[in-house]
């Protein structure tokens, strides 16, 4: 029995002071939280950041720039005092192919004055030809001024299609070279991003956006929400509704999410709610397969280099087994005190806002520590199996990386489990012993209501499970381990179960 | 001082259809260096493992002053098996330690010892080196003090001096040769006959699965003496090729061996017949080598089968 501690001691020592459970515990898991919440902290936090440049092309003349700002103003701002979005028009009534354009269109503008004048003089002499009943030749001018005014209206239409297609290629002049100013501005950094509205947007509701990067979900968000109200207010003033109903009617909406547990409501934050079990589901991953991993390496080593003859020749295969789960077992429970402890310096010291995190609990820490040991047991006692009957360190590693693939698997269905906790599929999953501590760990915090009867379930599965595998793996272990250079049949390992 | 006993009873193991050990038995005393032999697959490594405890016989005893050697408890055992390994990222001496306490030593005195061993060895200044940074001859001398640092009761040894200089085969040889003198078991298995036949007093040679010879080195030379005689003297002696009674069998610068074939001549007639004939520098019974022995054996042994 001393001899069980002993090799314990020694599993434990020697792996405690290497650099990969220094790696496994601080720097891998500080890697993984940081690639999962930099993103987060970016898209929340951004106070160092300066006024965004948004740019406007605004084709309709509805002086849209104004109220963007406005509405803008209202609800973002940096640091609460200047505004996170300036508007800018983008203006190019100085550009030459526009100016060129408008030259053209203002000789047709000015043409179709004159005809208009021209029309009007015609009306205006018939009038007289028609009041002044005494004219010589009254018929016959009548007649001849009205062939002249049909000319002159025949003239008239032509040149108001003319305008209104020149209108429509100034338009689309000027909406191109502003265009090409708008991407040149972005280009070069001064915009962000600039909106085009079209001279029919309030119809069609479609406002284009450009940017470098239109995936900014936070931004085009933003200004979704905003312009669906600006543009709702104007269809509605349009409509002649009394502008301060139209504000009323207006006010903007926050759904405030809370979730109700225990007859106490918090408020409930996605983020907190999703990442937090997945940070969790990863630690405990962490955790059974670096110290069950340890199991597999040490085992592997042992029989590779043949240390084991020597071990075997001082205490027994029981022993061996035995010192080494409990060892690295004993290595895993010090790694989630250490993250323990991480924890609680950085709530602490207000890193964490455990105020808001309703599941850091001294009961979940517990069950972590209970779904750590079964999935330890389980996997550990895998790893011994399968690091004593591999032939070669390749074959091994390959079954390595199936497990290790199978146990995140439920990392995968975090989404439905955070959504449906409790659903059939997600239970039945549950149960399945290879994939139940990262499944548990998971439900337990996102559960709305206690599953303390998976809880027994489960662990009652993982301890039959765990029986029937250490009841194996102590028959292959100790003649798989004096093997060399041949991987067994399964004939002989079923053999070897059988005898003992 | 009692005297110690390991007897192996007509123990059998045989891996599913292989029979490595056939009802083998033989006797190692306390006090004496018993010699393993045999030539691969033979079935060493398998019957040390029995006695190591490390895997069990099918059938048979393996007994340790009487008691029966599973059951004892507390009986250090020393193991140098014949392909070592060792921690390679651990320190020599914490390793060492380790090996120790495994055997029931204090701590401190598994330290202890392992520093004066290891500056016996002439590598005290490797003590905290890790494994994997020594060269191999001396990790073979870190296995070495690992295997009789706890001074077991009964230490085997497999191919202990392979790979080693002649420096430190010195050396381990009066390492072996002071346990020798506590009177414990000590088992060697060796394909050196060289070295077996300088060590050991008592050989077991084993061919497949089972005892082919078993006996004191003393007694099994003396069994399989051919009744020859080698004779060296100052001057050629080309009259002995004429010489009745006897057959030169090898002739070489004026020495020759040769065997009797008369029974009525004995030694003392030989000598009159050749006296003042020559000056006789040497003159010996010829034992035959262990590598003749095991070879003549294992051959004799292959053709029966």
């Amino acid at each position: 029995m001393k001899n069980l501690f002993r090799i314990a001691r020694w599993e434990f020592v020697t792996r405690f002071r290497s650099r990969s459970f220094m790696f496994n515990t601080i720097v891998s898991p500080l890697l993984f939280t940081t690639v999962i919440m930099l993103p987060l902290l970016f898209f929340e936090h951004q106070p160092e950041q300066s006024t965004k440049l948004v740019g406007i092309i605004d084709l309709s003349g509805e002086n849209i720039a104004r109220d963007l700002q406005k509405e803008l103003n209202r609800y973002y701002r940096l640091n609460n005092t200047s505004p996170e979005y300036m508007v800018l028009n983008v203006s190019v009534n100085n550009s030459e192919p526009y100016q060129e354009k408008l030259g053209e269109f203002r000789e047709i503008q000015a043409r179709r004055d004159s005809i208009n004048q021209l029309y009007n003089q015609i009306k205006q002499q018939r009038t007289r030809y028609y009041q002044n009943t005494k004219l010589p030749n009254r018929t016959y001018l009548l007649q001849s001024s009205y062939k002249k005014l049909q000319q002159v209206r025949e003239e008239k239409e032509l040149v108001d299609i003319e305008l209104s297609r020149f209108r429509t290629a100034l338009d689309s002049v000027y909406k191109f070279e502003a265009q090409k100013m708008a991407d040149s501005l972005i280009v070069s950094g001064v915009l962000n991003s600039y909106l085009i509205f079209d001279t029919d947007f309030k119809e069609t509701g479609i406002i284009h956006y450009n940017s470098n990067n239109p995936g900014d979900f936070l931004d085009t968000a933003r200004l979704e929400k905003i312009l669906q109200a600006i543009i709702i207010k104007k269809r509605i003033l349009g409509d002649n509704v009394e502008r301060s109903k139209a504000a009323h009617w207006l006010r903007p909406i926050k759904l405030k999410k809370f979730r109700v547990q225990g007859g106490v409501q918090r408020e409930w934050d996605f983020y907190i709610q999703f990442y937090g079990p997945l940070i969790g589901v990863f630690l405990l991953f962490m955790a059974i397969f670096t110290a069950s991993g340890y199991i597999f390496s040490s085992v592997l080593m042992e029989k590779n280099n043949r240390v084991i003859e020597v071990l075997l020749s001082y205490a027994t295969s029981q022993q061996l087994m035995g010192g080494k789960i409990l060892g690295l077992g004993l290595l895993g429970l010090v790694q989630i005190f250490i993250w323990i402890v991480i924890t609680l310096a950085l709530a602490g010291a207000n890193i964490i806002p455990v105020q808001k995190i309703d599941y850091l609990t001294i009961n979940n820490a517990l069950y972590f520590m209970l779904y750590f040991s079964l999935g330890f047991l389980f996997y550990g006692a895998i790893f011994i199996t399968v690091g004593s009957v591999s032939a070669n360190e390749y074959d091994a590693q390959q079954i390595n990386q199936l497990l290790r693939t199978v146990a995140i698997f439920p990392a995968l269905l975090s989404l439905m489990v955070l959504t449906e906790p409790n659903s059939l599929l997600i239970r039945i999953l549950s149960y399945i012993p290879f994939l139940t501590p990262s499944f548990m760990i998971m439900r337990i915090p996102l559960s709305t209501t206690p599953i303390t009867e998976d809880i027994y379930i489960t662990t009652l599965i993982m301890f039959a499970s765990i029986a029937v595998l250490m009841y194996l793996s102590g028959r292959i272990f100790r003649v798989a381990t004096l093997m060399q250079g041949k991987k067994p049949t399964w004939s002989e390992i079923m053999r070897w179960v059988r005898a003992g | 001082m009692e005297e110690k006993l390991l007897e192996v009873q007509e123990v059998s193991k045989s891996f599913g259809e292989q029979q490595v050990i056939d009802k083998l038995s033989f006797r190692v005393k306390g006090g004496e260096t018993f010699g393993l032999l045999g030539p691969n697959g033979a079935g060493k490594t398998t019957m040390m493992r029995m006695i190591m405890n490390i895997i069990r016989p099918d059938s048979g005893a393996i007994l340790y002053n009487g008691e029966e050697r599973r059951k004892i408890k507390g009986l250090h055992f020393g193991y140098l098996p014949e392909e070592r390994g060792l921690y390679p990222r651990a320190t020599v001496l914490e390793m060492l330690v380790y090996f120790g306490t495994l055997n029931n030593m204090a701590r401190r005195k598994a330290e202890v010892e392992a520093i004066r061993y290891l500056d016996r060895l002439g590598m005290v200044e490797f003590t905290d080196s890790r494994v994997n940074q020594l060269s191999k001859g001396m990790q073979q001398k870190v296995q070495f003090v690992a295997a009789f640092l706890h001074d077991p009761d009964v230490l085997i040894l497999d191919e202990p001096f392979a790979g080693l200089d002649p420096i430190n085969q010195v050396v381990l040889q009066e390492i072996l040769t002071e346990y020798k003198k506590k009177k414990r078991i000590l088992i060697i298995s060796t394909h050196q006959m060289e070295q077996a036949e300088k060590m050991c007093d008592h050989i077991c040679l084993i061919n497949q699965a089972r005892v082919i010879l078993d006996g004191r080195l003393s007694d099994l030379k003396k069994k399989y003496r051919e009744n020859a005689y080698l004779i060296e003297s100052d001057s050629p002696m080309d009259y002995l090729h004429e010489m009745k009674g006897i057959k030169i069998l090898e002739e070489k610068n004026n020495a020759y061996k040769f065997a009797i074939t008369d029974r009525s001549m004995t030694i003392t007639s030989f000598f009159g017949l050749i006296k003042g004939k020559v000056k006789i520098r040497k003159f010996e019974i010829v034992e035959p080598s262990l590598h003749d022995i095991f070879i003549k054996m294992v051959q004799k042994e292959s053709a029966g089968a």
